[in-house]
């Protein structure tokens, strides 16, 4: 079969409005474009945020295939199943093709096609009369990890808002930050030389993240690390795992603790270690004298006699042993504190900077191109990170509570909203309370490469070539091996796209504002990597997709003397003055999860390897793996709530409900429910998933750590009826 | 070349499976393969009562026997084994009439109404013409399957199935199917 019947085949289905449609079903490109026969090009995958590299095989100017480019250490001669379905978001006929301006009401999915200039008029016509209203600030710049996020974000600042919005708080706020205020840095994990591993709920066998997962499978499945994995449902990773706890929700802190009670109970710590390199051990011992192994097992449901033996295993192992810190950590309301008893657990047996324990990542540094900086926001963010969150990564903000604000219009009125790439509908929680966000915007402009559901209430789309379509600024990914990746072109734009830099451009010429994105794309490239030893680097990078300077791990380089950790008092932090400085607890506070009514469930949420976050269940090669999402439930508690597997089931907390099906299934705690994100969407041109199963996002209730600004996600519970 | 002294074959490692779906994409990229069917799956099982449980994830494809019955029944030819032990089908030559598939012990074939011929696994023939292995093969992150030579003692395949303990599936049918399942 030639691709041209490939095409034919990923051309079908019709939805929405006649507007809808005229656009939709425009044909793409169906003939081969022109090109040589077969090239191979190197470059750097984009479906998630891993950042592979991978090999575009080329042939008549049409992407064949996505191999794996084994040059690179992090994800070695691996592509995903979403890694080989890039394909189709290049040929998907759902495409954002060309500027769309909304033509009916938000959300009615009514739109006219426009020139780039018609849409960047708009845009700016649009800023420039909120900004002389109501000054810069009132509007949010919503950004998300791509290679060119950073000439959004500087459009977001040089346009004067203080309010750029980045996606940690919906994913490893807490984590990052809980390991930053102990280490002074959140360090990488050496999982293939360690020799016992503990996760809580980090699904690194689903939940890809390279190297870790690489590392995982290696040590798991060659026997080389014992891996202990506690979760409330059987994922993968529990399957492989040697012991799997299927723990009480929340209360992960409550096992560590007790982890760390009877290793300094039983001298089991790394005494040279603690006395050299932390501080506060003392006040740490005397803390966790009432979290007793016994306490442990009341609270987590985790016999004491198994926590017992997991804390000496884990001690005797040291420093090849590791608590995994885990990716998104947004569960909790106390997530901070039990990424903390995680990090104090680490440090005190000493898995520091030595071969199988946390590493301090290694970066590399790239060359910048001159341009003229722009004046700092005058304004606060509207967060008031000061006030609220005053250990957090400030320039990040902190989404939940911004959209509070927004809301109540504190400490200033909100009327625009830029999003770059990020699915605000499907990411936050409480989707009602997003959509009233979206009804006082006086303008809503949305960057992205399909239309999501945050781009189908827009004012204006401007659609963003694929990562398969544009050369990126290159990139460092720091780690125990850092590397540097590049993004070339497999093929030229298939259709009336740009890449964020040219709409950024566009963008700031209208706004005038072009003087500080006076740079090209080439040019910016060639800053970077002048830095880099080698002779003719981009001509490397081309070749190559990916260049590892030569050294490999290095371990040790933070345990001298002379070395001082980021932190108040250059040293480890079991005891954190900063933290009680802030007004926080300078100890892990352990609080009793409060545990759902009789007759309620708690919602948690979590991952499948074929999928990233919200935006790849609408790729038929992926969708057909899950055509909706379900709703797990234990066969005890559906019996007791009276469904019956498969059967249509509806989902309610105070703040929504959806219907789904019910996936009776042993594969989960009795007292929590789970459903995969990414469906249930609103966006007719996400065909696969508009308004098929339900989306979490709906049902979740508004909830955030206190000390990062970190989302809840797992604090939710439902009602399940027979729909 | 020294083709004809070469048999290849699949030895699988289940145990490494993380049910990820990547090979099931990487093949349909790699042939074509349209989103109705395909070329290779996962048998996927879960036993045991929470929480004790036991995932099982078991990849398969064409079993490329070594007495191919596809091969035997097909009236045209189209279904042909090559000298390196690969089964695979000439499309030009296949007339649609699926006695194939009902040959097959393993189910491995299917029929494409649209072009009115069988398909299935070829274990990508024309990478392995290349040098290359199997898109399977290759773009898995446990690394599940290993392809080789099992005419070459020192091949990852033969080392594997000297020192590991395995059995082939439906060894009942006699066709001598060449994918090893370690145990």
């Amino acid at each position: 079969m030639d691709r041209r019947k490939f095409l034919r085949f990923t051309a079908g289905g019709t939805v929405g409005a006649a507007a809808v449609s005229a656009v939709y079903m425009a044909p793409f490109h169906k003939e081969p474009q022109k090109g040589p026969q077969r090239v191979e090009i190197p470059t750097t995958c984009e479906m998630c945020v891993n950042k592979c590299s991978v090999i575009a095989v080329v042939e008549n100017g049409i992407i064949h295939k996505l191999n794996p480019n084994p040059a690179n250490p992090r994800s070695r001669s691996m592509v995903c199943a979403r890694g080989n379905a890039g394909l189709q978001q290049v040929y998907d006929p759902a495409r954002l093709k060309r500027p769309l301006i909304r033509a009916g009401a938000r959300g009615e999915g009514k739109w006219k096609p426009a020139t780039w200039d018609e849409a960047f008029d708009f845009a700016a016509q649009k800023l420039t009369a909120i900004k002389e209203k109501y000054g810069p600030q009132a509007t949010i710049w919503s950004s998300t990890e791509s290679f060119q996020e950073t000439f959004f974000k500087s459009l977001g600042l040089a346009f004067g808002s203080p309010n750029v919005e980045r996606h940690p708080t919906l994913c490893l706020a807490s984590v990052n930050l809980a390991y930053s205020l102990t280490f002074g840095t959140v360090p990488a994990f050496d999982l293939a030389n360690a020799k016992y591993i503990i996760m809580s709920g980090a699904n690194r066998l689903e939940s890809f993240i390279t190297p870790d997962t690489m590392d995982l499978i290696e040590s798991a499945m060659e026997k080389k690390a014992r891996l202990v994995y506690l979760d409330p449902r059987f994922t993968v990773t529990a399957s492989k795992a040697d012991e799997w706890y299927p723990i009480k929700p929340g209360t992960d802190a409550a096992f560590i603790l007790a982890m760390i009670n009877v290793i300094t109970a039983e001298n089991r710590y790394d005494k040279e270690f603690v006395s050299t390199y932390t501080v506060g051990f003392e006040q740490l011992a005397e803390y966790v004298k009432p979290f007793t192994p016994e306490w442990a097992e009341v609270e987590t449901e985790i016999k004491a006699k198994d926590i017992v033996r997991i804390a000496r295993e884990f001690s005797d192992a040291a420093p090849r042993a590791v608590y995994y810190a885990g990716r998104r950590s947004s569960w909790y309301r106390d997530d901070f504190q039990m990424r903390r008893a995680q990090a104090i657990l680490n440090a005190i047996v000493g898995s520091w900077d030595r071969q199988g324990g946390m590493v301090p990542n290694q970066k590399i540094a790239l060359g910048e191109v001159s341009y003229l900086p722009w004046d700092d926001p005058t304004a606060p963010r509207i967060e008031d990170m000061d006030k609220n969150f005053p250990l957090a990564a400030k320039g990040d903000g902190a989404y939940l509570k911004m959209r509070e604000n927004v809301l109540a219009g504190v400490p200033y009125p909100v009327k625009g909203w830029m999003v770059h790439k990020q699915d605000p509908m499907n990411a936050l929680p409480e989707q009602a309370k997003t959509l009233r966000v979206i009804d006082q915007m006086d303008f809503i402009g949305v960057i992205d490469v399909q239309m999501s559901d945050t781009a189908w209430y827009a004012d204006v789309i401007f659609p963003e070539s694929t990562y398969l379509e544009r050369q990126d600024p290159v990139e460092v990914l720091s780690g125990m091996v850092p590397v540097v990746v590049y993004r070339q072109a497999a093929i030229k734009p298939l259709h009336d796209t740009k890449t964020t830099l040219e709409i950024s451009q566009g963008l700031a010429k209208r706004l005038n504002l072009s003087q500080y994105f006076d740079y090209t794309i080439d040019q910016w490239i060639d800053a970077e990597v002048k830095e880099l030893p080698l002779e003719a680097p981009l001509d490397y990078l081309k070749k190559h997709g990916v260049w590892v300077p030569p050294g490999g791990p290095k371990y040790g380089s933070t345990l001298t003397l002379e070395h001082r950790f980021i932190t108040k008092s250059g040293k480890i932090e079991l005891y954190s003055e900063r933290l009680q400085e802030a007004g926080y607890d300078p100890l892990p506070k352990y609080t009793t999860p409060l545990q759902p009514p009789s007759g309620q469930y708690r919602l948690i949420l979590g991952r499948r390897a074929y999928f990233t976050q919200a935006n790849t269940t609408n790729n038929p090669w992926l969708n057909q793996f899950c055509p909706d999402n379900q709703l797990w439930i234990h066969p005890n508690s559906a019996r007791d709530a009276g469904i019956a597997d498969s059967e249509l089931v509806e989902v309610a907390s105070t703040v929504g409900a959806v219907k789904l099906k019910a996936h009776v299934t042993q594969e989960i705690r009795p007292d929590c429910v789970f459903m995969l994100h990414g469906y249930g969407k609103k966006s007719k041109w996400q065909r696969l998933v508009a308004g098929k199963g339900g989306a979490d996002a709906e049902i979740l209730e508004t909830a955030w750590d206190k000390v990062s600004g970190g989302g809840a996600f797992h604090e939710t519970f439902v009602k399940v009826r027979k729909a | 070349m020294a083709k004809a002294s070469k048999r290849y074959a699949l030895v699988i490692d289940s145990r490494k499976c993380l049910n990820c779906k990547a090979c099931v994409v990487a093949c349909r990229a790699e042939n074509n393969v349209p989103l109705e069917f395909s070329r290779n799956w996962l048998n996927v099982e879960l036993r045991g009562e929470y929480p004790r449980l036991l995932a099982i994830s078991e990849p398969e494809q064409c079993h490329h026997c070594a007495d191919p019955a596809c091969v035997r029944v097909c009236p045209t030819g189209a279904s042909f084994q090559r000298a390196d032990g690969i089964v695979a089908i000439n499309a030009t030559e296949c007339v649609g009439c699926r006695y194939c598939m009902i040959a097959c012990p393993y189910n491995a074939r299917f029929f494409r109404q649209d072009i009115g011929v069988v398909e299935k696994c070829d274990l990508c023939r024309k990478r392995v013409d290349r040098g290359e292995v199997p898109a399977c093969v290759e773009t898995c992150p446990s690394k599940v399957r290993v392809f080789g030579d099992i005419n070459n003692p020192d091949s990852q395949v033969s080392q594997l199935l000297s020192r590991r303990q395995y059995r082939v599936k439906k060894p009942e049918a006699g066709t001598s199917p060449q994918i090893y399942y370690l145990l």
